[in-house]
């Protein structure tokens, strides 16, 4: 197509300009300080500055801990719904496409709305403890099981391109007819053949957590992408910094899932 | 499907030539075409044969316009059209698969032309609504694509490219997409159609059968050049060179040993059919048909298989030397014959092919 | 004999059968016992809040659609059309530029350019929130790279408006589109495009009767896709403190935390559920468009 060749490099000449400007001039807002010329103290302050590492270490503890609960609740959910149950397919279908449908912010309201009901209601039930420990800002699993919803459209993706490219049935009939229980056929003969499809699913829910904002910032808690946001007004060098490495971390992750094999789905942002 | 006086009126009076002169055309490393040299005679079908790669689509596409070459010309009725651009041209084309527009029924499919000409809604439905009628479609005016059988598709796909009442009609492997059964339904009725129109035709093919069946002429090609063009008798009957021999149809070689004019084969001493090669060392060529097997318990050949085709049974049989040759008997003749049966195999005593002698594997 | 055969051969397939059918519902039984939990009672809770009022001085709860008439009037009504606009226009401009890019790439001869555009674009598509924002605030803002060196402030440029605001959100609903529309493009087959030269179309008729009116159901689909990520976006709206732009999610931060009006939870509650709405009427127009576009291009 020769002809196109003009407006084609136009095209991808503003596409290029447009894309890698922001994160340029990011890089270079990092480093050139004015008043005080070019300068590395942004990034060589990152590691040391207060509540960095507590918020990393939080959010990838929280990653860990989705990634596991999602997992668990997903592939023998999806591998048994391969094997047969074509009734409950259009059900979980419906249920991991219900987390598109609510935004955030209206489930962070929902969220805040059921605890608010613990100290005004169920002060004296038992309830009530489990209500404040899942509230526990050292580890709240509040959090957990919020993310573990919002991932849920995108593992169920992630695993569904996955089984639909092995014969799952034919996979567990063979180990079974060779002795295996169905929890070992699953383990030894289906697991290792979705590896691909369980990176995927692994790597976006903890693309999901890493850069999730808005739950996390209603219910008041600090994982990383709020503790970027609350030094942002007071340490703006610094905060550009770490996003620009938050960016890069993201973007690694990605890659490689790339990489790996199959392309990568969207996780939701904001 | 029946044409109308009007439709053979246009078309059978004033039939087009088309010619193929030195067209060469490479993509990086591979030779598409190495001087194809070919003219196709106004009215008359002509089917381009041969294996994939052999240039026979390429030369097709130069003629719709989708391929430019790299040197030669591409004329119609005297006139050098190579130049001009494809949505300019009189080239009625009919794809393998998948050309219909699917946001259009198939009545907007086959006026589709009619409205790049800017022709009146009504003039343009009415038009198409007569061509589907050619074609045997005339009340899946409305149906949308995906909603047709594959030859209920191609069909609309004919009466689309002769919408425009081209100089040409171009068919591109228009059968190879579909079941056996409507293959050779549409195979007749595209021949009937043909013929009743006067439309000249250029059609591409993999398919023997289907080419020696439906052409006038047959062009057989092998990587970018012409091997033969001749009529589906001759060319079958007297190929011109050895690759035409074993493309088309079945041919087995025997070897022989060729001297004054004359080859000695099989125990056989047969005159040589057309030129000879140069060597003494040669194999002679023999259609399944014409190879006679007899039992006999002292013959030095085995029967290695036996493959029943309904009409008659291909015998494989084994020489002394481990030549293998296929005779097609009667289902009859061939009963007692079975598998390590010991024959004798004979040729009638006609002039025979001969062509250089092949390496053994 | 037959009879004992046939009353020997019946018992064990019933058996097997009742065996079968019993782990499909249990594996799914977890999944489903925490979507209740963790989304139905928060989604309960909300539909709950929305129609309850609680009265100041009484303390009694009453359901009432006050709440819903009230998040559609005054300033939370202002938020929902600043909301409903920005996504509009980002999602617009998005789908052009998108497909103009999305067919600059497909029909490359290189196909590095084809996969490295393809995979920069799932990356991107995930490049949201407060690190895009600060971003754009490094680049574009009032004391942004750019904006020092060209002098943007004196041109009256601002990155806290409305168009500042678009421009970020094109740098993930771009990337969105491109990957929406590629498989699109990629089934507009060759045969119709060369069908159509062949019954004298020039390039442009091609693209105005065969090669748009194809691939609308996939824009309009990626479209409505676009409007709803814009739509329920916070995260990058929050992190540009300080923007002018009235926007329904930060109305409902704000009314949740209690920042602005105490006791507006129950409004903030309607003004999400006006939210799901606008979000299942997205997904209800989405999907048939899919389908539609699914069947014609596949």
């Amino acid at each position: 197509m020769a002809r196109l060749n003009l407006w084609r490099w136009a095209v991808l000449a503003f596409a290029g300009v447009y894309f890698l400007v922001p994160l340029a001039a990011s890089v270079i807002f990092t480093v050139d300080v004015p008043g005080e010329g070019i300068t590395f103290d942004a990034y060589g302050e990152i590691v040391g500055a207060d509540g960095f590492l507590p918020g990393l270490v939080l959010s990838l503890e929280l990653g860990a801990a989705t990634i596991a609960v999602v997992l668990l609740l997903m592939v023998p959910a999806m591998v048994a719904l391969r094997l047969g149950a074509p009734r409950l397919r259009p059900i979980v279908e419906v249920i991991c496409s219900l987390p598109l449908v609510v935004p955030p912010i209206a489930f962070v309201a929902g969220i805040s709305t059921v605890l608010k009901w613990g100290p005004e209601h169920l002060s004296r039930t038992p309830l009530f403890q489990t209500f404040v420990a899942i509230q526990n800002p050292d580890f709240p699993v509040v959090l957990v099981l919020a993310y573990v919803v919002m991932a849920l459209p995108f593992v169920h993706r992630a695993l569904d391109a996955g089984l639909r490219a092995i014969d799952v049935r034919t996979l567990v009939e063979a180990a079974r007819s060779c002795g295996a229980s169905p929890v070992q056929a699953l383990v030894t003969a289906v697991l290792p053949n979705l590896r691909g499809a369980l990176l995927n699913a692994s790597f976006l829910t903890l693309a999901l957590v890493l850069g999730e904002f808005t739950v996390a910032q209603i219910l008041g808690y600090q994982p990383f992408a709020v503790w970027i946001y609350s030094v942002g007004g007071s340490q703006a060098q610094l905060s550009v910094a770490v996003s620009v490495l938050s960016l890069l971390v993201t973007w690694a992750l990605l890659l490689a899932l790339a990489g790996l094999g199959g392309r990568s789905r969207t996780a939701p942002r904001g | 499907m029946t044409a109308t006086t009007l439709e053979k009126a246009s078309t059978s009076d004033n039939a087009a030539t088309v010619e193929f002169r030195g067209l060469r055309r490479e993509f990086g490393p591979t030779v598409a075409l190495d001087g194809l040299d070919l003219t196709v005679r106004p009215g008359e079908l002509l089917a381009l044969l041969g294996p994939s790669g052999c240039g026979k689509t390429t030369a097709l596409r130069m003629l719709a316009g989708f391929e430019h070459p790299d040197s030669g010309e591409v004329l119609v009725d005297g006139e050098d059209i190579t130049h001009v651009p494809a949505h300019r041209r009189d080239a009625g084309m009919v794809f393998q698969s998948y050309s219909l527009f699917p946001h259009l029924s198939v009545l907007d499919n086959v006026a589709f032309g009619l409205r790049m000409r800017k022709v009146r809604t009504s003039e343009r439905r009415a038009r198409a609504a007569e061509l589907l009628d050619l074609v045997g479609l005339a009340d899946k005016g409305e149906r949308f694509p995906h909603q047709l059988s594959g030859g209920q598709q191609q069909r609309v796909a004919l009466a689309r490219a002769l919408a425009l009442r081209p100089r040409v009609l171009l068919l591109d492997e228009p059968l190879s997409a579909l079941d056996a059964k409507v293959r050779l339904n549409l195979r007749e009725e595209i021949r009937r159609l043909q013929q009743e129109l006067g439309i000249t035709t250029l059609f591409v093919t993999h398919d023997q059968e289907e080419a020696l069946s439906m052409a006038d002429r047959v062009a057989v090609m092998r990587s970018g050049r012409l091997e033969q063009c001749a009529a589906p008798a001759e060319l079958y009957g007297r190929p011109a060179t050895a690759f035409v021999a074993e493309f088309v149809g079945t041919m087995s070689r025997i070897p022989g040993h060729l001297s004054d004019g004359s080859v000695e084969v099989l125990g056989q001493r047969l005159p040589v059919d057309g030129a000879a090669p140069d060597a003494v060392e040669v194999d002679v060529l023999v259609r399944p048909e014409a190879v006679r097997v007899e039992a006999d318990a002292e013959g030095d050949a085995r029967v290695v298989a036996t493959a029943f085709l309904g009409a008659v049974t291909r015998i494989t049989v084994r020489l002394m030397d481990g030549t293998e040759v296929k005779a097609d008997l009667p289902v009859h003749e061939a009963g007692p014959l079975g598998a390590g049966a010991a024959v004798r195999v004979s040729l009638p005593e006609r002039a025979v092919l001969v062509a250089e002698r092949a390496n053994r594997q | 004999m037959t009879a004992t055969l046939t009353r020997v051969d019946v018992a064990p397939a019933a058996s097997v059968k009742r065996r079968r059918r019993a782990p499909g519902w249990l594996a799914v039984l977890p999944l489903l016992a925490f979507v209740a939990v963790a989304f139905g009672v928060p989604a309960l809770a909300m539909l709950n809040g929305a129609f309850t009022v609680k009265d100041q001085a009484t303390g009694a709860t009453s359901y009432t659609t006050a709440n819903l008439t009230d998040s559609l009037q005054g300033a939370y009504f202002t938020a929902l059309i600043g909301s409903v606009k920005l996504s509009a226009v980002s999602a617009l401009l998005a789908t052009v530029l998108g497909l103009l890019l999305a067919q600059a790439v497909v029909t490359s001869r290189f196909r590095a350019l084809r996969e490295a555009v393809l995979t920069a674009s799932g990356v991107l598509a995930n490049f949201g929130g407060v690190p895009l924002a600060f971003a754009f605030v490094a680049t574009l803002g009032n004391s942004g790279v750019l904006t020092r060196h060209l002098g943007l402030t004196d041109k009256g440029w601002s990155l806290y408006s409305f168009w500042g605001l678009v421009i970020v959100y094109l740098y993930f609903l771009i990337p969105l589109m491109v990957l929406t529309i590629t498989p699109a493009l990629d089934g507009l087959r060759s045969q119709w495009r060369e069908a159509a030269r062949n019954n004298g179309a020039t390039n442009v008729q091609y693209w105005q009767h065969v090669g748009l009116p194809v691939l609308l159901p996939s824009l309009l689909g990626g479209f409505v896709l676009l409007f709803g990520s814009a739509f329920a976006a916070y995260a990058t709206a929050a992190a540009m403190v300080g923007s002018s732009v009235p926007l329904v999610t930060l109305q409902i931060a704000d009314a949740i935390s209690g920042n602005v009006l105490v006791g507006q939870e129950n409004v903030a509650l309607a003004l999400s559920l006006d939210m799901v709405l606008i979000a299942g009427l997205v997904m209800a127009v989405y999907l048939p468009l899919q389908r539609r576009s699914a069947r014609w291009l596949a």
